[in-house]
C-alpha cells in the first residue's frame, strides 16, 4: 500500500488537467495541469482574478464541459470520454447556484424550486412539504406563491439557491452565490451550505466575499490557469499552531508561517506503516499533526531501535533535507490514526533561504541531533 | 428587509429538507412551463396571438373564397334535375359553349331504363343583357329549357312555366350583381339588342365568372339566339341533354346503354361526374382555384414566419433559464417538448379568434359579393391542423435555439 494513500474516496479528483478555447490560431490554454482532491464535506472557496480559470474548472467539475485532457473524477464518476447523457446523469447529482439566478419569470418561486425536484421524481406531497421547507429555511416562506418579478433581488438569489439545495445534492458548486445579497441573506445562504457540508455534502464556491471566507474549509486560489495554492484552513491553522509552539519556528514572523503552512499537505497512515525509511533519499520535511511516531534507528549489529516517540507538534526528517544525505532513521506510525504535513525538499530549502533565523535554528537542531 | 425567523432548526431542515427524493415517477406533478410561460407577459402574449391570428385569419379567407368559388361554379349543374347529363365531348366546362345535336337526345330515349332526356339550351356569348336601370349592357348566362319539360329544381322557374311559354319573356336571378340591375317581374330592358320582359325572379347567384343568369323557354332562347334554325324549321343544337332514369334502374348501368347508343362525340356523364368535371376545371385547369391555394400557402408561410419570430424571441428572452435547465440535467427531449407544447398553445390561442373574425367576415364578404362563403366543417378542421402544424414548425425551428444553449455558459 501506498503510504498516506488509505482516506475515503474523494468528492472531487482532479488530476493533470489541461483545457483550452478555441480552435486553429486562436486556441488558447486556459488551464495547465491542475490537480486538486476534495475530501466529502469540504466547503471549498476557490478565488482568483478574473480570467484565472477558476470557473473554467468549475464547469468541468459540473460536467458542463467536455473533459479535454487530464481526469476529473466527481462523486465518483470518472467524466473522462461520457457521452451528453451520462454528464447529464452526472449533474443531477449536483446542485448549481449562479451569479445569475435564472429563475422562470412565469413561474412562482415554490415552482422554479419543483422545477429541480421534477428531476428526482418525488411524491406530490413530499414535493410541497420539502419545497416550502427549503423556502421557509431560506427565509422566503411569505413568499413561495410569488413570481421572481415581485421578489427582490436577494430573495431571486435565495430561491436560486433553494432550486439547488432541495433535492440534497452530494456536490454543489456555486459562482458568486451572495453577490447579489445582503449581510444577512447572504449569513443565511452560507450557514445553510455550511451545515449541508457538515452533513457530507461538498460545497464548491467561487467567490470574491471575504465575509465568508472564515467559513471555508479549504481556499483554492488560482492565478493564469493554475491552481496557486490548496490550502485546508482547519490544516493550516493546526500547523501554524504547532508551528508557533516549536522553538525552531517562533521566530518567524505569521507571513513565514502561513507560507509554510500553505505548502505543507496532509497525509495520514494507519499503526505501524513506515512514513521514511532510514537510507532512503530525503525529499520532504514532517510535521506531525495527530498521533504518534516512533523514530527507530539501525545499530551496529544491524537491530532496529527506538530511540524516540514523537507527538503532535513533533517533526521529523528535516537531517536529510540540510545535509543532502539519506534518512538517518526510521519513522513509523506509532497509533491508530496517524495525520503528517510535508513540506518538500524545494519549499524547505526556500523557506531556510527567506528566514537566516529559521535556518540557524534548523542547524541548531540538526546539529543537537548528531 | 424579509429574512423571517425561523423556527426551524437546521438538524430539522436537514432530515426533512433535505431527505433523499424517493424515486417514484408522479406525471401529474410537473410544473406546466410552456403553459406559464405562454402566459407570462400578457402584453406580448396579446400581440403574438394578434400576428397569428391575423395569419390564420388569412388562410381563413382564402379557403373560403375558394369554396365559394367551387360552390359557386357548381350551383347550376346542382340546379339541374337529372341523374344522367349529356354533353359534347369537348365541352369541358359547363360555361362554355360547345353544343351538340339534338338529335341524339332522340336517340337517347330509345336506351333501356331512361325514363326521359330533356334539353337545355345556353349561351355565354352573344348574351348582352341591358341593366334597366343604367342602360349599360353586360354578358349574362342564359339557359333555356322547354316549360313542358321541366328541368330545373330551382322552385321559383317551375312556378313560372306558363309565363315562360309567352314570347320574349324571361326569368331573371334575383342574386345577380347589383350592377346588372333590379330586374324584377314586369321589367323590361333588352337581351341581345331584342326587348324582353321579365316576368319574374329566381335565387341563383353568381360565380366567378358569371354575374347573373337569364331563364327562358326553349323557343325564346331559339328567337333571340338561333332565329335562322327557328324559321328553317330544323332542329336547334343543345347544350345538356338531362336524363332522369326509370324507377329501378341504376344512373351507372343506363348510362352504359347511353354510351353504347350514342356516337363518340357525346359524353354520357352521371350528374356526379359532371360535378367532379367542373370541380377538377375549377381546381387545376383554371388559374383561380390554384390562386386561393397560393393564398392559403401564403397565409401558412405568413403564420410560420410570425411564430417563428414569437418563440425564438420568447427562447432567446429566457435562454440563460433554459441553459440552466440543461445544468440541472433536463434532457433536450424536455426542453423541445416544452417548446413544442408552448407553441401548439399559441396554435390554439390565435384560431379561435380567426375563426370568429372568419364567421363574420365570411357573412360579411358572402352579402357584398354574393359568394357562397360557408364555414364548413372542413375549413374548420383544416385550418387548425394547418395552424397546429404551422405552429409546430415554427416551433421545432426556433427550439434550434434552445438545444444550442450551452449550460457551461450560465456560469
Amino acid at each position: 500500500m501506498t503510504p498516506g494513500t488509505h482516506q475515503l474516496p474523494s468528492a472531487v479528483v482532479v488530476d493533470a488537467v489541461d483545457h483550452f478555447f478555441g480552435e486553429g490560431d486562436s486556441r488558447s490554454q486556459v488551464l495547465f495541469n491542475n490537480s486538486l482532491r476534495i475530501e466529502p464535506g469540504e466547503l471549498v472557496i476557490m478565488t482568483g482574478p478574473s480570467g484565472s480559470g477558476k470557473t473554467t474548472l468549475l464547469t468541468l467539475i459540473g460536467a458542463l464541459r467536455s473533459l479535454q485532457s487530464g481526469r476529473i473524477e466527481v462523486l465518483g464518476h470518472s467524466l473522462a470520454g461520457l457521452q451528453k447523457r451520462d454528464l447529464m446523469a452526472v449533474r443531477r447529482n449536483i446542485g448549481f447556484i449562479f451569479q445569475m439566478h435564472n429563475l422562470f419569470d412565469s413561474l412562482s418561486a415554490f415552482e422554479n424550486v419543483k422545477m429541480a425536484m421534477q428531476l428526482s421524481k418525488c411524491r406530490p406531497s413530499e414535493m410541497r412539504r420539502r419545497g416550502t421547507e427549503v423556502l421557509e429555511r431560506l427565509g422566503l416562506g411569505h413568499r413561495i406563491d410569488h413570481k421572481p418579478r415581485m421578489l427582490s433581488g436577494g430573495q431571486r438569489q435565495r430561491v436560486a439557491v433553494a432550486r439547488a439545495l432541495v433535492n440534497r445534492p452530494n456536490l454543489i458548486l456555486a459562482d458568486e452565490p451572495t453577490a447579489a445579497l445582503d449581510k444577512d441573506s447572504s449569513r443565511i445562504v452560507v450557514d445553510l451550505l455550511k451545515e449541508l457540508s457538515r452533513e457530507g455534502c461538498t460545497v464548491m464556491m467561487v467567490t470574491h466575499d471575504n465575509r465568508i471566507l472564515e467559513l471555508a474549509d479549504r481556499i483554492i486560489n488560482m492565478v493564469d490557469g493554475n491552481i496557486k495554492s490548496n490550502v485546508v484552513l482547519r490544516d493550516a491553522v493546526r500547523i501554524c499552531e504547532f508551528l508557533r509552539t516549536v522553538d525552531l519556528f517562533k521566530h518567524l514572523t505569521p507571513i513565514e508561517i502561513t507560507n509554510i503552512a500553505e505548502k505543507m499537505m496532509l497525509r495520514r497512515y494507519r499503526n505501524g506503516e513506515i512514513i521514511i525509511r532510514e537510507g532512503d533519499p530525503g525529499e520532504e520535511f514532517f510535521l506531525i499533526g495527530l498521533g504518534l511516531v516512533d523514530v527507530n534507528r539501525r545499530m551496529a549489529a544491524s537491530e532496529e531501535k527506538k530511540v524516540a516517540t514523537l507527538s503532535a507538534g513533533g517533526f521529523f526528517g528535516e537531517s536529510a533535507l540540510i545535509a543532502d544525505q539519506p534518512r538517518n532513521a526510521t519513522c513509523t506510525a506509532a497509533s491508530e490514526h496517524v495525520e503528517v504535513f510535508s513540506l518538500g525538499k524545494a519549499d524547505f530549502r526556500q523557506a531556510l533561504k527567506a528566514s537566516a533565523s529559521f535556518k540557524d535554528q534548523i542547524h541548531s537542531v540538526y546539529f543537537q541531533r548528531q | 428587509m424579509d429574512v423571517a425567523a425561523t423556527t426551524t432548526s437546521l438538524v430539522d431542515i436537514g432530515r426533512a429538507t433535505l431527505a433523499r427524493p424517493s424515486f417514484k415517477s408522479h406525471g401529474s406533478t410537473r410544473v406546466p412551463l410552456a403553459w406559464r410561460n405562454l402566459l407570462a407577459d400578457k402584453r406580448r402574449l396579446l400581440r403574438s396571438i394578434t400576428g397569428i391570428s391575423f395569419a390564420v385569419l388569412l388562410m381563413f379567407l382564402q379557403l373560403g373564397f375558394r369554396n365559394a368559388f367551387l360552390d359557386s361554379a357548381l350551383r347550376v349543374i346542382q340546379s339541374i334535375d337529372a341523374d344522367i347529363v349529356l354533353m359534347s365531348t369537348t365541352k369541358f366546362r359547363f360555361g362554355r359553349k360547345d353544343p351538340f345535336s339534338r338529335r341524339q337526345l332522340y336517340a337517347a330515349r330509345a336506351a333501356e331504363g331512361v325514363l326521359s332526356v330533356r334539353p337545355i339550351y345556353g349561351e355565354w356569348m352573344t348574351s348582352i343583357w341591358k341593366n334597366p336601370e343604367t342602360q349599360k349592357t353586360y354578358n349574362a348566362q342564359v339557359l333555356a329549357f322547354d316549360p313542358d319539360e321541366p328541368v330545373f329544381l330551382l322552385p321559383e322557374v317551375n312556378q313560372h312555366l306558363q309565363e315562360l311559354r309567352q314570347p320574349d319573356t324571361a326569368l331573371s336571378d334575383a342574386n345577380a350583381r347589383r350592377f346588372y340591375g333590379t330586374a324584377s317581374a314586369g321589367t323590361e330592358t333588352e337581351l341581345s339588342r331584342r326587348r324582353i320582359r321579365i316576368i319574374g325572379t329566381f335565387a341563383l347567384g353568381p360565380d366567378f365568372t358569371t354575374d347573373g343568369t337569364l331563364i327562358l323557354s326553349d323557343r325564346n332562347f331559339l328567337k333571340f339566339f338561333a332565329s335562322d334554325r327557328l324559321a328553317a324549321g330544323t332542329l336547334a343544337d343543345v347544350e345538356l341533354g338531362a336524363v332522369k332514369v326509370q324507377p329501378g334502374y341504376a344512373a351507372e348501368e343506363v348510362k352504359q346503354s347511353l354510351r353504347q347508343l350514342l356516337p363518340g362525340n357525346v359524353a354520357v356523364r352521371t350528374k356526379a361526374e359532371m360535378l367532379a368535371l367542373e370541380t377538377a376545371f375549377q381546381n387545376s385547369v383554371s388559374p383561380v382555384g390554384p390562386i386561393f391555394l397560393l393564398g392559403t400557402a401564403i397565409g401558412f408561410v405568413v403564420g410560420m414566419m410570425i411564430s417563428y419570430q414569437v418563440l425564438y424571441t420568447d427562447l432567446s428572452d429566457q435562454l440563460p433559464q433554459y441553459a440552466t435547465l440543461k445544468a440541472m440535467g433536463y434532457d433536450n427531449a424536455y426542453l423541445v417538448q416544452v417548446v413544442l407544447t408552448q407553441s401548439i398553445f399559441y396554435a390554439l390561442i390565435a384560431w379561435l379568434p380567426a375563426w370568429g373574425l372568419g364567421l363574420l367576415l365570411y357573412r360579411l364578404i358572402g352579402d357584398v359579393a354574393l359568394l357562397p362563403m360557408h364555414m364548413t366543417f372542413g375549413i374548420v378542421i383544416g385550418t387548425l391542423a394547418i395552424t397546429i402544424a404551422m405552429c409546430a414548425i415554427a416551433g421545432l425551428l426556433a427550439v434550434r435555439r434552445v438545444l444550442k444553449a450551452d449550460p457551461s455558459d450560465v456560469f
